[in-house]
């Protein structure tokens, strides 16, 4: 650590620990209600229970995305933070605006549209939380002496974020509008904004630890968001098959989003080329084992599994179906959720200034939530081929091919149990080195 | 290549793909009336999509295949089930079954149940380019899994899955819609129940019976031989 005001970071990657160990809890519930029939479901309904899982799922990767910059942009810029009352305060907003919209869904306070069913009032304050976010990092950044790609790439990235939030804003009388924007939204953070964020905080990180030429690192950073950009954006038709938009997204859609895994593919060799090429010995192996295992994650869960479906002949028979599940879950962990892992592990003991730190509990934590997820990804994943065959394919009724997935249910909650146990080992730890006194 | 190069590939890149995709979006946007009949999209068809949001149905439900998929599809919803149907399900949706998943009883008022079915009836009729696909083979119920499992409780499950009950009643549970099917083993003979499924005008137009389009011969079938054992 370089700065004072890098100490902000701390508070956010607790946060962001903590409120993964929460999502994960919702989400043993949700999992429940498949197997046995609906348990508290005068409490928690299925509804509410998603809506609280997802948005605890977006709200704890944010915090980690702005903890991520927060310790990134001082250091890259050479300065102090512009200001770190303004962190601070954006911090209590956005923990504020957060769990006011936790308890809001348990009474039913929703804007009703999935992923988006934060109310109107609670979208519009985080417009203002990521606004006082921007400016603070925005006003870091012209201090400093010389841009340089990483910066003006996270830049890019948590603007297009804020940009493309404002299309989830208001409401739509026509449901295919509705569901146009709504992908903009969706598809255009996950599979832009956020991978710009992504691509820059890991440029970062290994540049760091491997001390690899910034100008190698750098130019792979361009041509890797370039041909996110190129196959993500126009990919976005992959979801505009079915919706009511023209056939012509077909091609499109098909075409361009087929294209997607090759920025990841590239990424993970673009990876392991800076890990071979390292010109100092990697102190944090620790870090290092998620920034591999986060690029090979990524392309399974997001490149492999998306693609596996993406095409229009195979995405009319899984569409609607857990097929998408098994692909969301894979891929929000192989490319965020390790992601920040990557980060939070990096820069918490360099934030305390250890420059050694026991990273035992840190690889229980890997291979366990790795494994964990990995099993759930596979269970659901056969559990929506089941789902696809006999209710698309041989036209039986929605609830009687649920009995038949019921059995890889349970090993959904076998993987989900594992996952909450690393996740506790990690929450153990993140707090065990975010109070360590350095 | 060096890092200009990599930087002008990155800016290029994203501005022609940008371009292209603000320039299919107004396209798109010029086939949405027609794709999507917006002259049918009446106030009643909005406030109904209000209902369906305010009770947050996207979070259990898929509509168009997108949301939740705890629960049925509802994107033909209006065309599978019929107004009838959805109406009672509507008011009560709870299943005297223990073992199946639950929906909750919403409490929706005969206001909200209107303007909801008027929107199911709008989502339906959206140009999706032919999805949800149409089977390509049919589930026998006599065969795989189910095998060996008596005719009789397969016609149950039948029964069961198109919620009969929200209409008749069998030994004192269902609902009041339609006759009660305690005894109707006694009173009707198969060939004269398969064809009141089939086509329920075919013995009294006027019957408020719903027909149930998705249903196969085999699980008319299946149900027939159970409800003649109602005796």
């Amino acid at each position: 650590m370089a700065y004072e005001s890098q100490k902000v970071a701390i508070k956010y990657f607790v946060i962001s620990a903590i409120f993964f160990g929460l999502q994960v809890i919702v989400g043993l519930l949700l999992v429940s209600k498949y197997i046995w029939p609906d348990p508290l479901i005068g409490i928690l309904p299925f509804n509410t229970a998603r809506a609280i899982h997802t948005n605890l799922l977006v709200v704890w990767m944010i915090f980690g995305f702005m903890g991520g910059t927060y310790y990134i942009v001082p250091e890259e810029s050479g300065t102090e933070l512009f200001s770190e009352k303004l962190a601070n305060l954006q911090f209590w907003l956005l923990l504020l605006g957060g769990l006011v919209g936790v308890v809001g869904f348990l009474f039913g306070w929703t804007a009703g549209r999935p992923l988006l069913e934060l109310p109107v009032e609670l979208k519009w304050a985080i417009v203002i939380v990521a606004l006082i976010f921007i400016l603070n990092v925005f006003l870091t950044m012209i201090r400093t002496k010389k841009w340089t790609a990483i910066q003006g790439m996270l830049l890019g990235g948590i603007v297009m974020l804020a940009v493309m939030w404002l299309f989830g804003i208001p409401f739509f009388k026509n449901l295919t509008l509705d569901y146009y924007y709504w992908w903009w939204v969706i598809h255009l953070w996950v599979e832009g904004a956020w991978e710009l964020i992504a691509a820059s905080l890991m440029a970062f990180v290994m540049l760091k630890i491997t001390n690899v030429d910034r100008q190698v690192i750098e130019k792979w950073l361009y041509v890797e968001v370039a041909l996110v950009l190129i196959t993500g954006i126009i990919g976005t038709g992959h979801h505009y098959y079915w919706i009511g938009t023209p056939n012509y997204w077909l091609w499109w859609g098909g075409i361009f989003s087929a294209l997607e895994p090759l920025p990841i593919l590239f990424m993970v060799f673009d990876t392991l080329n800076h890990v071979r090429h390292r010109k100092i010995e990697v102190t944090n192996r620790l870090a290092l084992y998620w920034a591999v295992g986060c690029a090979i994650f990524h392309f399974i869960g997001a490149g492999v599994w998306g693609f596996a479906h993406t095409l229009p002949v195979v995405n009319r028979w899984t569409h609607g179906t857990q097929v998408t599940a098994s692909h969301g879950h894979m891929a929000f962990f192989g490319a965020y959720a390790m992601m920040i892992l990557t980060v939070i592990y990096y820069a918490l003991p360099k934030l305390k200034g250890l420059a050694q730190f026991n990273q035992k509990r840190g690889f229980w934590v890997f291979w366990i939530t790795t494994v964990s997820m990995a099993i759930m990804g596979l269970a659901f994943g056969v559990a929506g081929v089941i789902q696809s065959y006999m209710w698309r394919g041989l036209g039986m009724d929605f609830l009687a091919v649920q009995g038949f997935m019921r059995p890889w249910f349970m090993i959904v909650l076998l993987g989900g149990i594992g996952l909450f146990i690393g996740v506790i080992i990690y929450i153990v730890d993140v707090l065990s080195l975010a109070t360590k006194r350095s | 290549m060096g890092k200009k190069a990599a930087r002008n590939f990155f800016i290029w890149g994203t501005v022609i793909c940008t371009a292209l995709f603000i320039w299919l979006t107004i396209d798109t946007h010029t086939t949405i009336p027609k794709r999507t009949h917006t002259d049918q999209l009446t106030d009643e068809v909005v406030l109904g999509k209000r209902v369906w949001h305010k009770h947050n149905c996207n979070d259990c439900h898929t509509i168009l295949g997108i949301g939740g998929y705890y629960s049925p599809d509802v994107t033909k919803a209006y065309s599978t089930r019929g107004e009838t149907w959805l109406k009672t399900f509507l008011k009560n949706p709870e299943s005297p079954d223990p073992q199946r998943r639950k929906m909750p009883n919403l409490n929706l008022s005969e206001d909200e149940i209107k303007k909801l079915i008027v929107y199911f009836k709008w989502v339906d009729a959206i140009d999706t380019n032919q999805w949800p696909p149409k089977p390509v083979g049919e589930a026998n119920p006599r065969e795989g899994a189910l095998k060996g499992k008596p005719q009789t409780l397969l016609g149950k499950n039948v029964y069961n899955q198109y919620r009969c009950d929200l209409c008749h009643k069998i030994g004192g549970e269902g609902g009041p819609v339609g006759p009660d099917l305690t005894h109707i083993g006694s009173n009707k003979e198969s060939p004269w129940l398969a064809k009141q499924i089939r086509d329920p005008k075919s013995h009294n137009p006027n019957t408020q019976m719903p027909p149930f389009p998705q249903i196969s011969e085999g699980e008319i079938q299946a149900l027939v031989d159970y409800l003649v054992t109602l005796k």
